[in-house]
């Protein structure tokens, strides 16, 4: 046996390939991990990099190439075998079971030291030990749907931390946290690569990679592109290397003619879920060819808001006029026919139906037109072609018009949806986090469409929790906080700081809460 | 003289609502475990009626109790193992599945009664099992403590399974694949193994509920459940999925019928109201689902095959 | 390969399942008179299809029948296939033997005029020429047993178990209670219907349930009391059964049962046939006609006062002096 020693990685992975049908996921991918870096995998989605985690994870094996772990070739055939060779794996979507206890997720899957009985008093002991060490605040005993996200990323860390994983697989970790959560977290992760642990973070946001990488590798494609230190890269070459061109971080703003208002909204009040007020009575109103910005943490009455204009959830009290007509509350068809159109927040819940093909979700809305529809029956050919024409003026990337929406990726999907909506021209369009977990290439297309339609007269709101997006794409910036906006700004008048202050619900400059630019 | 009456009267009503509750907790504490870890079994009622003939046709043969009660719970773990197959390998959509099994149970227990026995033939029943101290009780002994030894176990079972789910790391698991199996994947448990054993037990219980109630009667006849296994079902809905709740919805529902039997030998539901009051208990306990199913949730994978990566 | 052909193992375990819930058996045997009889139970049920069965057997012996039995009917839309199929292939008297086939049996015998129907238990023809109905007076055995038990009970109370108050059963029930009302005003008889024909374990309880408010005679009838009579014997209460001998079930509880002897008026209905009347007649079973016989269970010690009480009684209802129900 040959002694661990600081030139041999802990792992290798050689050669890897892993083909699905009709894909090669990852080609001929080599990678490698040194004890006590931080060494992040870069790519857009589909690049190949969460196949290539899976891979490492035991969930599928690869087609060819080999991995070594300190040195010596391994076969992890499961979840369990990677775990017990010291892997573990915090998924973009969290593996948590909410009606256990925070001790019980930590626990599941270990041999209890009283088996069969569970022992979750010493496991309780244990978690509050690494949640002091590592400076990780969560309450053993709390059930985990009880917990906000923030602390459920950290109930995910400690089950790494508990099995004393020496490798840490991060799956796009931050994709749900607030810009200080992700500092919490980014503190905490240097302090266990500091220990002696190795840790691979998977992402696409560049800062993010900038920010606390030892080593980046970037994949397209299923293929390794390059390898970069952060310290002698730039934000623009990683892009290039993601992407394979030349990338525009921030969309070009033409100056519009601010005409008359064509979306206004009077003191709307709107209920959430839990039958409280989460919306306090709210007044604002967009121009024609202007984009208003809502910034703040998600969960402050953004969804409702969005909801409510678009008539899906009845406001309790309120008015929303589109180019001076009142549309009646609670009622989407209505709003649809005043010429709104709505890209939704949960892209697969509200925005398209997954099991529906290309040309079904791009006909949803508008099926019943005389164009697509004669007598009751459907009419395929113009829908093909008018499904055709869309997918290439929005280059929605799919093998054919009946690929299901849910074999589509993220990027395409939101694609799909703003082609559908953006077909009829409308009037207001409100455009809910429209580039989340959506790749640099996307998002960058998606943010010259919403310009685009900004220049043809369209009265936009963008929600995004996503700062730089709003700052980017925002004539007015209004802030969102419990309920109430804490003020408008103007773009050019909007810092960073400002608005981060306003986020947290600390009012920058007195006296107006509810800001109304009425003419009047 | 009329106070030892009713004495004698809520004694024989409580301890007549515990016999009728006991086949309806042994397959729906037999379910909620199924249920748990994420199937759901439509197919209760053609398992009990299975074990029951199995567990009716070995006494008939042998005289042998003890050997009965065996027979129907290996037949309800063979079920148990088919139906695991059916729905963890072939990942089959799990209640046109169930409702298979409950026809071929329903049909294959009448057609072997008919092949082998023929004419309806009486076994020997339970005899009721003293409990020294605890029997002696006046009352309470009367009411609780005169029964079969089937029933106590059915009662016992309910603490022991609380344990089961709740203090040990199988039953961490089950709940953790019935809720989330993906993350229970991910940390190593094996989905279909936990699936596989839930199974196999559930419907051990079940086989068991068929056998007792055979064995109890002490005859078979074609469809001798009567759609007990469908009763059994809601009453984990009512339970909401933990032992003691499935108990407690098995004794609202017996003592139900109980008490309108009762009623009824007395004079007391006048005799066009007979049929009506029957559905008492069904409808008591629709009421009081209704009431529950708003608190609780079911497992959230309840009836998701699990498909890694998928 | 994992999402193995769903489709085609549940249509296995469906064909399995169809094969096994058809009903248990078509049987044939013998010449000339063709005879089928669809009935809804077991043609063992020691109740009411066995009842039919062990009729058309003892005719039998005496002529020469061809006879089909399709039983386990309790589907009526099978029944009725069955019913229409005997028609078809030409059989001269299909016995439809369910109250609850009425409705198509009105249907297919307008079709089948040649074909002789019988049907039961009822008092209706339709009007029609092929069609005979046929019923029980099982309010007489009723009546006879309700005064023995009201004899045999040293509590003076008793109890009787029912399915649901309809046909046969309420005028089995009834009977009962008149018999033992007649025989001891003061009885305390209380019925108990348990609002189902199958429900073996609440027939059992309801038994329990009687005996602990005093009974210590009861009866009960349809096929769900097997679970009363073993809740009896557990307890050593005399029991009374009717539409069929449930002795074998209980031979030390049971005292005497009311048993159906439809050979009685199926002999009459051929020989109607044979003088081309195809039908258009309602037809009884009773103790005058010996379609009803009380038999006794030899292995029960009754007092001889008690026997004797039932036996005058037989004989006052035959005589027409006793009209249980008037």
């Amino acid at each position: 046996m040959m002694e661990e020693s600081g030139s041999v990685p802990v792992l290798e992975m050689r050669g890897i390939t892993k083909h699905f049908p009709g894909v090669v996921a990852n080609d001929n991918v080599s990678f490698n991990l040194l004890k006590g870096e931080v060494h992040a995998l870069l790519g857009e989605n589909g690049a190949g990099k969460s196949t290539l985690m899976k891979i490492l994870f035991g969930f599928y094996p690869p087609d060819a190439g080999q991995v070594f772990l300190n040195g010596h070739a391994v076969n992890l055939t499961s979840p369990a075998h990677a775990i017990a060779n010291g892997i573990c794996m915090i998924h973009q979507h969290f593996m948590l079971v909410p009606t256990l206890t925070v001790a019980e997720n930590v626990a599941l899957g270990l041999r209890s030291s009283r088996h069969p009985l569970t022992d979750l008093a010493a496991v309780t002991k244990r978690i509050q030990q690494l949640s002091d060490t590592f400076g990780l605040q969560v309450d053993p005993l709390a059930y985990v749907w009880q917990l906000a996200v923030g602390e459920r990323q950290r109930v995910e860390i400690i089950k790494a931390l508990y099995r004393d994983a020496s490798i840490l697989i991060l799956d796009e970790p931050t994709a749900v946290l607030t810009p200080k959560e992700v500092d919490d977290l980014f503190q905490i992760l240097r302090q266990m690569a500091e220990a002696g642990r190795s840790l691979i973070f998977i992402s696409h946001k560049l800062h993010e990679v900038m920010a606390l990488s030892d080593r980046i590798t970037v994949l397209r494609n299923g293929c390794v592109t390059g390898e970069a230190n952060p310290c002698d890269t730039s934000r623009a070459k990683l892009a290039q290397m993601m992407v394979g061109r030349e990338v525009k971080l921030a969309p070009d703003k033409p100056h519009t003619q601010i005409c008359e208002p064509r979306l206004e909204v009077k003191d709307l009040v709107v209920e959430g879920d839990r039958k409280t007020d989460a919306v306090c009575g709210l007044s604002f109103q967009i121009c024609g060819g202007e984009v208003l910005g809502v910034a703040g943490v998600s969960g402050n009455g953004q969804r409702e808001l969005a909801e409510a204009i678009c008539g899906l959830r009845k406001p309790k009290t309120g008015q929303i006029k589109i180019d001076g007509q009142s549309v009646p509350s609670g009622n989407a068809k209505a709003a649809r026919e005043a010429g709104l159109s709505y890209v939704p927040e949960e892209r697969m819940r509200d925005g398209a139906i997954a099991d529906f093909n290309i040309f079904e979700n791009f006909i949803l809305l508008n099926h019943g037109q005389k164009r697509f529809c004669r007598m009751g029956f459907l009419r395929f050919t113009p829908i093909h072609q008018h499904s055709r024409t869309l997918i290439d003026e929005y280059t929605v990337k799919t093998p054919n018009l009946e690929t299901p929406a849910k074999n589509l990726s993220g990027g395409n999907i939101q694609k799909l949806i703003l082609a559908r909506e953006l077909s009829s021209d409308p009037k207001v369009l409100i455009a809910a986090q429209p580039t989340r977990g959506v790749d640099i290439g996307a998002a960058e297309y998606i943010h010259e469409r919403l310009s685009h339609q900004r220049t043809n007269g369209t009265a936009t709101l963008v929600i995004s929790e996503d700062l730089d997006e709003v700052l980017a794409l925002s004539d007015r910036i209004a802030v969102m906080f419990e309920g109430r906006i804490m003020g408008i700004v103007n773009r050019e008048e909007a810092s960073r700081e400002r608005i981060g202050l306003m986020m947290a619900g600390v009012d920058p400059d007195s006296p107006p809460a509810d800001y109304c630019p009425s003419p009047e | 003289m009329s106070d030892l009456i009713n004495t004698t009267i809520i004694i024989a009503t409580v301890a007549s609502g515990i016999r009728l509750a006991t086949p309806f907790l042994l397959a729906s504490l037999g379910e909620s475990i199924g249920q748990r870890s994420g199937v759901l079994n439509l197919g209760v009622d053609g398992v009990m009626l299975l074990g029951a003939f199995a567990a009716y046709y070995t006494v008939l043969k042998t005289g042998n109790l003890f050997l009965g009660i065996m027979i129907g719970l290996i037949l309800g773990a063979l079920i148990g193992l088919f139906y695991a197959f059916i729905t963890v390998n072939l990942q089959a959509q799990q209640g046109v599945s169930g409702i298979g099994i409950y026809l071929f149970g329903l049909g294959m227990s009448d057609l072997l009664f008919q092949k082998l026995v023929g004419t309806p033939r009486p076994i020997m029943p339970f005899r009721i099992l003293h409990i020294p101290l605890l029997s002696d009780i006046p009352i309470i002994g009367e009411m609780f403590f005169d029964h079969s030894l089937i029933v106590y176990v059915a009662f016992l079972l309910v603490p022991l399974l609380s344990l089961i789910i709740n203090r040990t790391t199988y039953g961490m698991n089950i709940r953790a694949i019935g809720e989330n199996p993906e993350a229970a994947d991910s940390l190593g448990v094996s989905v279909g193994g936990i699936r596989y054993s839930a199974l196999i037990i559930g419907n051990m219980l079940a086989g068991l509920a068929g056998a007792a109630l055979a064995i109890e009667l002490g005859i078979f006849q074609h469809n001798l459940t009567n759609a007990m296994g469908f009763i059994a079902i809601a009453l984990v809905y009512f339970g909401a999925w933990r032992p003691l709740g499935v108990m407690a919805g098995s004794l609202v529902f017996g003592v139900v019928a109980a008490i309108v039997l009762q009623c009824k030998t007395l004079g007391l539901i006048p005799r066009s109201a007979s049929d009506l009051a029957a559905m008492a208990p069904a409808i008591i306990t629709i009421l009081a689902l209704v009431v529950v199913a708003n608190r609780f949730r079911q497992p959230t994978a309840l009836t998701k095959p699990y498909v890694r990566g998928g | 390969m994992r999402r193995f052909n769903f489709g085609t193992v549940m249509l296995v375990v469906l064909i399995l399942t169809a094969f096994c819930v058809l009903p248990a058996g078509v049987m044939a045997a013998g010449k000339m008179l063709k005879i089928a009889i669809v009935a809804p139970s077991a043609s063992n049920d020691l109740a009411f299809t066995q009842s039919i069965v062990d009729g058309i057997n003892a005719v039998k012996k005496e002529r020469p029948i061809d006879l089909a039995v399709t039983d386990g009917t309790f589907v009526v839309e099978d029944a009725a296939a069955a019913i229409r199929d005997y028609a078809k292939k030409g059989y001269d008297l299909v016995i439809a033997h369910g109250s609850q086939y009425g409705g198509s049996l009105k249907e297919i015998a307008k079709d089948f005029p040649k074909t002789a129907f019988a049907w039961g238990t009822s008092a209706d023809t339709f009007g029609l020429p092929n069609v005979s109905s046929y019923e029980a007076a099982s309010d007489e055995g009723g009546f006879v047993m309700g005064m023995m038990a009201a004899a045999l009970s040293k509590k003076g109370s008793i109890g009787v178990v029912g399915p649901i108050e309809v046909g046969d059963a309420k005028l089995f029930v009834d009977g009962f209670v008149a018999g033992a009302k007649a025989q001891n005003p003061k009885i305390k008889a209380n019925v108990n219907y348990i609002g189902s024909f199958s429900d073996v374990a609440l027939a059992a309880e309801a038994a329990r349930a009687h005996m602990a408010v005093g009974a210590d005679v009861l009866t009960g009838t349809a096929q769900m009391v097997v679970g009363a009579i073993g809740a009896a014997r557990s307890k050593g209460v005399a029991w009374f059964g009717t539409q069929a001998d449930q002795t074998e079930l209980a031979p030390e509880i049971v005292v005497a049962c009311q048993v159906y002897k439809w050979e009685v008026i199926l002999r009459q209905i051929l020989a109607d046939m044979d003088n081309g009347i195809l039908g258009g007649k309602k037809y009884a079973i009773t103790l005058a006609n010996d379609g009803l016989m009380i038999e006794f269970n030899p292995k029960y010690k009754l007092p001889d006062t008690v026997t004797k009480i039932g036996k005058k009684a037989v004989m006052d209802i035959k005589s027409g002096k006793i009209k249980p129900l008037k």
